[in-house]
């Protein structure tokens, strides 16, 4: 069945207008894609210092695809942790990838999708096309958000990778000067990112709370620092929330 | 089980595959399946959510504070200056990502041609 589209006035068959394809992969050319490309040649660079072959770090850019996630298995991996320890940390830091696809799943579905759709395109889920699908959805028909979505995220998972492959060949040639200013990359875009997705004032103060709580606890209780930071930080921010938005007593 | 437990080539891949891309994909399939249950506008999200936020505000802070690689030799003062400066002058400069970044490496960059 041919479906005519309103806005842009193309014609496509079924569930979604896969012209809007491309137009997610032209993103590539933008501040956020720059800025996630360099925080990848940091990794890449990392990956390189932990003597990571360089097959096993083109395996594990696209398959894992989660920044915070990529840091943690590849310290573990360094530390020569045991798998038990690696995966349940990895796990933690990975857990806003949930809340992350609640959020997105229901702006990108279109009439006629089915689960298995979202469960194959949720991989893709990370913040750069995420953050940015999000903010632009209103103005896309929904068959074509999921396409667009795929595309920017298709787009930066090949770019990465060969960003990182690439710094892994040559990083022994750069000065450590350049390595320390891309691996700042990630905390500084993270922080300003995540901040710029906040909808509401307590998702602010998570990041505050969290942010202030880290160091504290990896003093006090060096292997669940993060757990523990995220879980009382995120608690103390929604109590916050909770008192700001008590109803007054009728 | 380790990283260097079996010789065999697919091994470091396996562990890879069980020890971060399972456990970052596994919230991904739940978050597909808790949606169709989960009102959006429950407050239980809104909890959800600021867990989320603060795990990796965590995840954050372990690398300006905790690094490994080339910022380890950087002093932790121009470390937490550099974080800081940037965040501050994105808060001054209307939530512009770019201003964070420009403002943030400066501090860093700048900080380290200057002690060395």
């Amino acid at each position: 069945m041919l479906v005519r589209d309103e806005t842009t006035g193309n014609t496509h068959k079924g569930v979604y207008d896969w012209s809007w394809f491309p137009r997610g992969m032209a993103n590539l050319f933008s501040l956020p894609a720059l800025i996630l490309i360099s925080a990848f040649i940091g990794f890449g660079g990392l990956a390189r210092e932990a003597d990571l072959p360089l097959g096993q770090l083109i395996f594990m850019v696209p398959a894992i695809w989660a920044l915070p996630s990529h840091l943690v298995a590849l310290g573990g991996i360094v530390a020569e942790a045991s798998l038990f320890v690696i995966a349940p940390a990895v796990a933690l830091a990975a857990i806003r990838m949930m809340p992350m696809v609640m959020a997105l799943v229901p702006e990108i579905r279109a009439p006629g999708s089915k689960r298995w759709h979202m469960l194959l395109v949720c991989n893709m889920v990370a913040i750069t096309a995420w953050v940015h699908t999000l903010q632009k959805a209103a103005e896309i028909p929904r068959p074509g958000r999921l396409p667009y979505f795929a595309g920017f995220a298709s787009i930066m998972m090949v770019s990465t990778t060969a960003a990182a492959a690439t710094v892994h060949q040559l990083a022994a040639g750069f000065p450590p000067i350049v390595m320390a200013g891309l691996y700042f990359l990630t905390p500084l875009y993270f922080a300003a990112s995540i901040w710029n997705t906040a909808r509401v004032l307590a998702e602010k103060l998570a990041l505050i709370f969290g942010f202030a709580l880290g160091p504290l606890f990896a003093l006090l209780v060096p292997q669940a620092s993060i757990l523990l930071a995220g879980l009382i930080g995120g608690a103390g921010a929604f109590g916050v929330h909770l008192l700001l938005n008590r109803k007054p007593p009728a | 089980m380790f990283y260097d437990s079996f010789d065999y080539w697919w091994w470091p891949y396996a562990f890879i595959t069980l020890a971060g891309v399972l456990p970052t994909a596994i919230w991904r399939w739940a978050g597909v399946f808790a949606i169709g249950n989960i009102d959006e506008t429950s407050q239980w999200l809104t909890l959800v959510r600021c867990i989320a936020t603060a795990l990796v505000a965590a995840v954050i802070s372990q690398l300006v504070f905790f690094p490994t690689g080339a910022l380890e030799q950087v002093p932790l003062w121009l470390r937490a200056s550099a974080a800081l400066g940037g965040f501050g002058a994105f808060l001054f400069a209307n939530n512009r990502l770019l201003v964070c970044m420009l403002v943030g490496q400066t501090i860093l960059l700048g900080g380290i041609l200057a002690i060395s």
